[in-house]
């Protein structure tokens, strides 16, 4: 089933009266259960393809669907639901609310929903045990190390049960080891709740989780391969034993 | 309730940028109680001054006295008969406290140097020293029933004669039937009526004295105390109903149609007060917008992460006017509780005023806290606080959301 899809999307950016082209007539489709990486430099336009699919922002040409819903026909208002209901966010630098609980942060979209408080801390708290912070509900954020902090973010992208999550750079702020315990909660999670994933990311170990994998250069994708092509080319190249 | 919690906890975030804003309010707050609680007690000593040393609640005249009787005076005085009657009904009324006639005219007082124009009073000595309990005496002896030719001057007109007291005058005027007679008066005390002006050319002497020089059995009116000056509608209208009843051609005045110069102070005070609301509205206003909009930019990111995670424009402007709602709740009851507590010290402390315009006395500041006072302004303090916030709101409401997420 085709959760998103992009249909001849560009975008520019003006700098001083210079349009600098951030993706240029992109097309793509997302299918459910897929876990995307997108690769790319600095610049090359992945942010502004995540931005695009959550609904933040708007493409100067072409359409991106999601569900089949055209984004450019819905009011701001009705952007902000179809975000709260089908798309989750993980951040870079996790983005939780300092003065609220990891309980209270990962109840708080559903509570944006407007869920009854009781059913909303239920299910926040069944989230944050998924992720594996079940001892730790009631820390603020300053209290969390990084990659706990990620966890609440990541049980806070999953507690609305979206279609699909997009994760900027989840993993640029924690050290190696607590990057590939985050990926592997990810690919687990994605397995088990079989919510489509895509990701921005430059760190190459990402690569060997991903049932796909996106290049973006220039604003343009040049390479779309699945990852049974690539399993054992990233395996090399991570010098992982081959079996 | 976790929004709400989420504003609350935002209020306390930053404690002491909220605490400044909360003085703010409170600021506001206490201010107008202050002063709108003075204004108040300004008035009601003003209009009980009025009322208790010249109108009285009420006053009855004969039909057409108040139309024609400056020019015939002696034309519309209440006789004999009727004013018998007439106190009789009036004093039947629980709400009453007492009626007294007075009978007023104008003489020429002399004391064989020189000549005074003088507004005069006949009065019942006894009932009048409860009605005119705000008349001062200021030198010599009050007037009593038995001091048939004493006189009470005002203490203008007694210091501008260069009186003493026991001085023997001369009163003139023109009686009833339009011939002109004179009375020796004797001076027995100084009084003063709290104005001025009225001070300086007003003298009493007692009622059957004053009817003698007049030649006239009648009065120029009946003077009405009430227990309250609350009941002055509803007595009005009691005693006009009972005199169309018995058909008695009187009219009636209440104090508030006699006291044109009250009217004209609270008009003026009332457009003071106005004027400093605009100024402490100003005031808290800025203090609130600019603790808001810092809000605002501290909280960027937040900002783009809530509307990231679905949160609506109108969410985000929810959140920030919850805040200020917050913080306008406990600014205005705190305000009013402060509020309370400096009216009762400024009242206890007896702090007296200087004499005001056109007054000849002093008073002590009092503020009155009265629970219209107190809900109005603690109200108009949560209102400025949620008003203030409404700009900062929409601000924040309105960022570009990846902008909003890149801010650091």
């Amino acid at each position: 089933m085709t959760v998103v899809k992009l249909q001849g999307v560009s975008r520019y950016f003006p700098v001083g009266n210079t349009p600098i082209t951030a993706l240029d007539k992109v097309d793509l489709t997302l299918e459910k259960g897929e876990f995307v990486v997108l690769r790319g430099a600095s610049g090359s336009g992945k942010s502004t393809l995540l931005n695009l699919i959550g609904a933040m922002d708007d493409p100067n040409e072409g359409e991106v669907f999601i569900h089949g819903m055209a984004l450019s026909s819905l009011s701001d208002k009705q952007k902000s639901q179809l975000r709260s209901h089908y798309i989750g966010f993980i951040f870079q630098s996790f983005n939780l609310i300092p003065v609220l609980t990891a309980l209270e942060n990962v109840q708080y979209p559903l509570s944006l929903q407007r869920v009854a408080n009781k059913e909303g801390k239920y299910r926040a708290a069944q989230a944050l045990e998924q992720v594996g912070l079940a001892d730790f509900i009631h820390r603020r954020p300053n209290q969390l190390s990084g990659g706990q902090m990620q966890r609440v973010a990541i049980a806070r992208a999953l507690v609305t049960k979206p279609d699909i999550i997009l994760a900027d750079e989840p993993t640029a702020n924690l050290d190696s080891e607590t990057s590939k315990q985050i990926m592997d909660l990810l690919g687990s999670l994605n397995r088990n709740t079989g919510v489509t994933f895509l990701f921005a990311t430059h760190h190459d170990f990402v690569l060997s989780r991903a049932s796909r994998i996106l290049e973006l250069k220039d604003g343009h994708i040049v390479k779309d391969e699945p990852v049974q092509h690539l399993n054992l080319v990233n395996q090399i190249a991570l010098g992982e034993e081959v079996g | 309730m976790l929004r709400l919690k989420l504003a609350l906890l935002n209020v306390l975030r930053n404690g002491r940028r909220s605490f400044i804003t909360l003085l703010a309010i409170q600021f506001g707050v206490i201010s107008l109680i202050l002063m709108g609680g003075f204004f108040t007690s300004m008035y009601e000593g003003m209009r009980e001054n009025v009322i208790r040393s010249q109108l009285g609640h009420i006053q009855i005249y004969q039909a057409g006295f108040n139309q024609f009787g400056s020019q015939q005076p002696e034309d519309y005085l209440i006789d004999a008969e009727t004013l018998h009657k007439v106190t009789k009904l009036v004093e039947s009324l629980e709400q009453v406290e007492l009626v007294t006639p007075r009978l007023n005219f104008t003489g020429l007082l002399t004391d064989g140097n020189r000549s005074l124009a003088v507004v005069v009073e006949g009065i019942n000595p006894d009932k009048e020293s409860l009605l005119s309990s705000a008349v001062k005496l200021t030198a010599g002896e009050d007037l009593f029933e038995e001091d048939t030719d004493g006189a009470l001057i005002g203490d203008g007109l007694f210091k501008s004669l260069n009186l003493s007291i026991g001085a023997s005058l001369t009163l003139m005027a023109t009686t009833a039937d339009g011939s002109f007679d004179a009375r020796d008066v004797t001076a027995i005390g100084a009084i003063s009526t709290g104005t001025r002006e009225v001070d300086n050319r007003f003298m009493r002497m007692n009622l059957q004295h004053a009817q003698a020089l007049m030649y006239t059995e009648g009065v120029t009116r009946l003077v009405v105390l009430l227990n309250d000056t609350k009941q002055t509608d509803e007595v009005m209208a009691l005693l006009s109903q009972a005199f169309k009843k018995q058909g008695l051609a009187l009219e009636l005045r209440s104090w508030s149609d006699l006291a044109d110069y009250y009217h004209e102070v609270v008009n003026l005070f009332d457009g003071i007060f106005f004027v400093v609301q605009i100024i402490v509205l100003a005031i808290v206003l800025l203090g609130i917008v600019n603790t808001m909009v810092m809000a605002v930019m501290e909280r960027t990111q937040e900002i783009g992460t809530i509307r990231a995670i679905g949160g609506t424009r109108s969410e985000v402007m929810g959140l920030f006017i919850s805040e200020a709602f917050i913080l306008g709740l406990i600014g205005s009851l705190l305000g009013v509780i402060f509020a309370i507590l400096l009216a009762q010290g400024i009242t206890a402390a007896g702090i007296m005023m200087p004499t005001p315009p056109g007054s000849s006395q002093t008073y002590p500041i009092r503020i009155f806290t009265e629970a219209d006072l107190l809900w109005q302004n603690g109200l108009f303090g949560l209102l400025i606080a949620v008003v203030s916030s409404i700009y900062p709101a929409v601000k924040a409401s309105r960022m570009v959301i990846t902008k909003a997420l890149r801010f650091a």
